[in-house]
């Protein structure tokens, strides 16, 4: 099996503040991987470094290194832009541009220089299908993004994320804001996506993780505790601790 | 229980009082200004020289037809004589004038030959200020229009010289002087007040230097206007005279001098509007592979419109506004000839000029005001709809 990420020895501080401690972790290609842990144990700031969103924090400090797929490189070396084309991310809340629905998502194709009308209604189209989407807003793509319901809107910042061909989603709780018809719709949407696609999602809901992911981590103050294939983090954890937050007893 | 509902009331009573005492004021400006302004507005005061040009002269010749009354509206006297009708009228200024209503295109005030050479058709509109007879004492404009209807009448009378004005009075100039203005600011002051505004919110790093800057530029927003007006006349000035063809105070240092007043203003709102476009738009833009760059164009520009908007209409009713910092660079002088080489007064200008003469013209000054007050509510509603439109199919 192929590996997407490799990651060794990543630490983030944020000022002097701790965010991360030394992450060993290997994420396979294809596969659902759910990270979870307590609010403030670092998954979300994990999740992050993937893509290079810490970036964008001023006092960020990020040390260690993340290969991507067979980059010689660590991805701190790459260009963050053809880094974020490879890897899309979906956002705990639905955050779709204060633009019609077709503009949003032909906007990553868009910023990477792509003018052809055809090929931008061809991308439209198909991410929209891809986040089955299309059949709800086939009548009218030129509606503003914000009139859409929010399960409709975090499925049209898929489609947007989609558009630009990634390999890897990286989803940050991307249905905490959504009601249980609209999270269901997601979960169906995710199990759709890992035949093409590498999805890494945080989580907040254990039964969410338990559902639709292959491998499982689990994050406490910082560190990373255990990562093993859901079935075994679920089932047969190999410390006290991983068993009782994902029973429910603390956390 | 009671003692909060005694603080509760007294706070609900003052705000009440603010908010109609706030109204009444208001209230009061617009009434003061329309009623003393209303009666000189007129479409004609927005389209004419303010320079009142006089002419003198008599016939050309002593041929003319008889003439049938036209039936003119009852103020006016027709005089069967010449052909002509003329009227008691105020021009532009408020002044009591003997003004020409109607002329026959046979009269012969349409042939006047000029004193200092060229001849003269009058037209309705300009106003006769004295006759003077041959043999016979000369009739006034001072003495009355029915002394010189009856001197004009008299068929005893052979006309000797005649004295006309075409009146002054209008603010064609200072009206288009002051649309220059805010053209030629705007251009100036948008560009580099919304671009620094934006360095300041997208890419500034929080460290001291920004720190300084920031403060430098909250701290020039305080400083008074004509401390501005002064750096235009020794400063800006000059150097329009020597980079341009202007010889003098002119338009652009007005506009230069208005834009310096109001970067600090513009850059410190349109940050603000950067500012609130929300964080997660941005996050979402770099995640799909947008540079900074981009981010700024396509996101954060567009996200900040509407406050970019108004800043533009702030700005606008600042310039409209402005007289202590261009009574020094475009000067007091009202004059007719308008561009942007050239110096003539905005209509804040034109007002103060008004009111420092002997004695002020309060009505006119009233007048500009309203037109002023025009002005900005026309550009107010412009603004609303054209936000409105920029902001359809986002939402």
């Amino acid at each position: 099996m192929d590996n997407i990420y490799e990651i060794k020895n990543l630490s983030v501080h944020y000022g002097a503040f701790q965010a991360l401690d030394n992450i060993e972790m290997t994420i396979l290609k294809n596969k659902v991987t759910a990270l979870i842990g307590p609010s403030g144990c670092g998954k979300s700031t994990f999740l992050r470094c993937l893509n290079r969103m810490n970036d964008l924090i001023d006092n960020a400090v990020v040390t260690g290194d993340i290969r991507f797929k067979d980059d010689t490189k660590d991805i701190a070396k790459v260009n963050p832009i053809e880094l974020r084309k490879k890897v899309g991310m979906v956002f705990q809340k639905p955050n779709p541009f204060p633009m019609s629905i077709y503009e949003n998502v032909a906007y990553g194709p868009k910023r990477q220089g792509e003018k052809d009308k055809k090929k931008l209604d061809e991308i439209v189209i198909r991410s929209l299908k891809q986040a089955a989407l299309y059949d709800e807003v086939k009548d009218d793509l030129k509606k503003p993004a914000l009139s859409l319901s929010g399960g409709q809107q975090q499925r049209l910042c898929i489609a947007r994320a989609l558009a630009l061909e990634p390999e890897v989603l990286l989803m940050d709780e991307p249905t905490s804001a959504l009601d249980p018809i609209a999270t269901q719709r997601i979960e169906d949407l995710i199990a759709e996506l890992k035949k093409h696609y590498t999805i890494i999602i945080v989580t907040h809901s254990m039964q969410q993780a338990a559902r639709i992911s292959d491998y499982t981590a689990f994050f406490y103050m910082g560190e990373l505790r255990e990562f093993d294939t859901t079935n075994r983090i679920f089932t047969n954890p190999s410390l006290k601790q991983t068993e009782d937050y994902v029973t429910g007893r603390f956390g | 229980m009671n003692k909060r509902r005694f603080k509760d009331s007294t706070f609900n009573v003052m705000t009440f009082i603010s908010i109609i005492s706030v109204t009444f004021l208001l209230g009061m400006i617009f009434w003061f200004v329309f009623s003393q302004g209303i009666g000189l507005l007129n479409f004609r005061l927005l389209t004419s020289d303010n320079q009142a040009v006089n002419y003198v002269g008599a016939f050309s010749s002593d041929n003319y037809p008889e003439f049938m009354d036209p039936s003119l509206e009852s103020d006016v006297h027709f005089i069967e004589r010449y052909g002509i009708g003329i009227a008691e009228r105020r021009d532009l200024a408020g002044n009591t004038v003997i003004e020409f209503v109607y002329v026959d295109p046979d009269s012969p005030f349409t042939d006047i030959a000029l004193l200092n050479g060229g001849s003269l058709s009058v037209t309705s509109g300009m106003t006769l200020n004295r006759v003077a007879f041959i043999e016979r004492p000369a009739a006034q404009r001072s003495q009355g229009i029915m002394n010189m209807v009856s001197a004009l009448s008299d068929e005893g009378n052979t006309i000797r010289e005649l004295s006309f004005t075409r009146p002054g009075g209008g603010i064609r100039a200072s009206l288009v002087s002051t649309l220059y203005l805010i053209g030629l600011t705007l251009v100036i002051v948008l560009p580099f007040g919304i671009m620094s505004g934006l360095y300041f919110s997208e890419f500034a790093k929080n460290n001291r230097l920004t720190r300084i800057t920031r403060n430098f530029i909250e701290m020039l927003s305080g400083i008074p206007s004509i401390v501005f007006g002064l750096i235009g006349l020794s400063v800006l000035i000059p150097f329009t005279v020597r980079t341009t063809p202007a010889t003098g105070g002119n338009l652009i240092a007005g506009a230069l001098t208005l834009s310096a007043i109001l970067l600090p203003i513009v850059i410190r709102t349109t940050e603000e509007g950067f500012n609130n476009v929300p964080r997660p738009y941005r996050e979402a833009s770099l995640a799909l592979g947008a540079n900074r760059t981009q981010t700024s164009l396509f996101i954060v520009i567009p996200g900040a419109l509407s406050s970019i908007l108004t800043t533009t209409f702030l700005a606008i009713g600042r310039i409209i506004g402005e007289s202590a910092a261009l009574i020094f660079v475009l000067g007091t002088a009202v004059r007719d000839r308008v561009g942007v080489f050239d110096r003539s007064p905005s209509l804040a200008v034109h007002i103060w000029a008004l009111m420092t003469r002997e004695p002020p013209n309060i009505e006119l000054a009233s007048t500009i005001a309203v037109i002023i007050l025009i002005v900005v509510l026309i550009l107010n509603l412009s603004i609303k709809l054209l936000v409105r439109l920029l902001h359809r199919g986002r939402y």
